[in-house]
């Protein structure tokens, strides 16, 4: 999606005081990753990947640093972050639930998930609970059609979703996941 | 035409339960890397005539022959890439997903048989960000093939050392375009280029490149193997070997199968799928942009000329989807413009402003307020955009365009039964955006 926009009404709240891009993150990119490709912007799909995970989301600063970290400007970091849909620019809960609403999904009935999840947790997509523990997003195809309706919680795939189970496995999920997002 | 059995499947049973991951060893023991020693005793030449002669088509959806692509490398320039296209994004694909999740060194056998084959420097393996687990997959069977030798060695004869690298997207239906994919894969928006330049002159890095599909890729150990006369006896004179088919939607027994090209829709769907949930009434071939089959198309052959004779645009990945007479063509319709606006990139006005719009008319004739003139006015504004009419860069669109269309035109009573004429006041596209 390319029209993601920053929102100019709230004043912006750093949430770190130190540098996001940290001596550890810097080293594993250019060990691992900067030999890979003729061109070190090449590397920022990657970086931005090491971000999220480690953070959750993408902050201003971070795409600040990045840029300079990779020697190019930070409008086109700000332009190819922006790009992709993974790469949220704002915190998201503990457990990032994408439920899939492509054509699959919906025939095999995706809207009973969403509908099982907004009686449980009161949260329509792109909503967070009050405890800050689920985000659900709607999302396009996951590719795993043959298993629809299904949902990514974080890095993990649920196929063939029955909307009570669902909600029920999410609502026993742990406080702190393994993994992060 | 006869199919000797599964070819690419050969390592994943149907029974759920018995299927693993195959490492490196046990790829190997049946029979892996077998291949790649008897190509790399022949000369590049040779498997490139070999894999024209095979008739090997494309399987991401154009269909283009594969040994004609390479051979639009310029000579003697060099570093070449490899770019693999696995960024399988098509609502109702998910082929490739399977393949590897079990047999992913099937995937490294045929880059490396490529990339000997045309000198290439580095392949770059483009996996969609969505798929977590099979990025870990590849990742491990990437480093057992450097830990085996069948990367990061030079290539025999020449200097060039070859290396295989994964490289993750991150949410873009259109980095699946192939030089979309290019830009991703250079740190950018996954903004397609204007061609030319191809690709094949300057691709990634500006240099020439070769972008080919998981499935395709993965066809190349057999065609080594057992030759090219054996791969044609596959599938129908233009369309040779074995195909991936996954089917989804109003089917009992989803899921992934394999036969050769050419079989009708409705062998899939009753040899393999356990037969259709209640009433056929309508399927899509291949990934939402091929367009839709109408009810008396359900014994269409899925090959690569299924376009020309039954209306859609072609085979696309066949992802077959398939509806049964209780589904809401209309809902899923814009279903699928939905898709095509969310995942528009923004580049082109045409494809921008259209599939947003056409995704506003769908929702108003769902909520209630369609007008008789809106079947017209869908007609028009879909015809106006993709590659087809000229007015966008890459194809998207056309997958917009050729979905209302078919759609349209294969089923108009399921649309003007809708229409109403009266006088609709008060109607807020925002509210009915939202049904």
């Amino acid at each position: 999606m390319a029209w993601i926009v920053e929102n100019r009404l709230k004043p912006y709240q750093p949430t770190r005081s130190e540098p996001y891009l940290t001596a550890s993150i810097k080293k594993h990119i250019e060990e691992k990753y900067f030999p890979r490709y003729p061109r070190k912007q090449a590397a920022l799909l990657p970086l931005f990947h090491v971000m999220m995970h480690e953070y959750g989301f993408i902050a201003p600063e971070a795409m600040d640093e990045a840029a300079d970290f990779l020697g190019i400007s930070r409008a086109e970091v700000q332009d190819a972050v922006t790009f992709y849909e993974e790469f949220r620019l704002t915190p998201a809960g503990t457990y990032v639930v994408n439920v899939c609403r492509s054509i699959s999904c919906e025939l095999c009935g995706h809207r009973n998930v969403l509908q099982r999840i907004r009686d449980v947790f009161g949260i329509d997509p792109g909503e967070t609970t009050d405890d800050g523990k689920i985000t659900v997003f709607e999302v396009e195809c996951l590719g795993a059609c043959e298993q629809a309706p299904c949902a990514l919680v974080n890095e993990d795939l649920h196929g063939n979703l029955k909307p009570d189970a669902f909600a029920e496995r999410l609502r026993q999920l742990p406080a702190k996941p393994a993994q992060g997002h | 035409m006869a199919f000797p059995g599964p070819v690419l499947l050969k390592r994943i049973p149907d029974d759920p339960a018995q299927r693993k991951l195959f490492k490196f060893k046990d790829y190997v023991a049946t029979g892996g890397y077998e291949a790649l020693r008897k190509a790399m005793a022949m000369p590049p030449e040779d498997i490139i005539k070999l894999v024209i002669d095979s008739g090997l088509r494309g399987r991401g959806g154009a269909g283009f022959p594969c040994g004609t692509k390479w051979t639009f490398l310029p000579k003697d320039l060099h570093p070449r890439y490899l770019a693999v296209n696995y960024d399988e994004s098509e609502p109702g694909t998910f082929k490739d997903r399977y393949l590897c999740d079990y047999d992913p060194h099937i995937l490294l056998e045929g880059i490396a048989i490529a990339a000997y084959a045309n000198r290439i420097a580095i392949s770059y393996i483009y996996i969609r960000g969505e798929y977590h687990y099979q990025a870990k997959i590849l990742e491990e069977a990437i480093q057992e093939a450097y830990a085996n030798g069948i990367f990061g060695k030079p290539h025999p004869g020449t200097d060039i050392v070859h290396h295989c690298y994964l490289h993750r997207g991150a949410g873009a239906y259109i980095c699946g375009e192939e030089t979309g994919l290019l830009e991703s894969l250079e740190g950018k928006r996954g903004w397609p280029r204007i061609k030319p330049p191809f690709p094949a002159v300057a691709g990634a890095f500006a240099k020439p490149t070769i972008i080919n599909n998981v499935e395709t890729l993965a066809c190349l150990p057999s065609i080594i193997i057992n030759g090219a006369a054996w791969f044609k006896s596959m599938g129908t004179p233009g369309s040779a070997g074995p195909k991936l088919y996954g089917a989804s939607g109003h089917v009992n027994k989803p899921g992934v199968y394999e036969d050769e090209l050419g079989i009708k829709m409705s062998t899939l769907i009753e040899k393999y799928c356990g037969g259709v949930k209640g009433k056929y009434k309508a399927a899509i071939p291949g990934g939402v942009s091929m367009g839709i089959l109408g009810t008396d198309q359900y014994d269409a052959e899925l090959d690569f000329d299924i376009g020309r004779k039954y209306n859609v645009l072609g085979l696309g990945t066949a992802g077959v989807i398939v509806m049964n007479d209780q589904t809401d063509l209309v809902v899923m319709l814009r279903n699928i413009v939905r898709f095509f606006a969310h995942e528009s990139c923004g580049q082109c006005t045409p494809c921008r402003e259209g599939t947003a719009w056409l995704h506003k008319m769908l929702s108003r004739i769902i909520a209630g307020f369609g007008k008789p003139k809106d079947f017209d006015l869908l007609m028009e504004v879909a015809l106006s955009m993709g590659i087809g009419p000229g007015t966008t860069i890459c194809g998207l669109a056309d997958g917009a365009n050729w979905a209302v269309k078919t759609f349209l035109q294969k089923f108009p009573e399921d649309f003007k039964s809708r229409l109403k004429s009266g006088q609709v006041r008060g109607v807020l596209l925002s509210s009915a955006a939202g049904v």
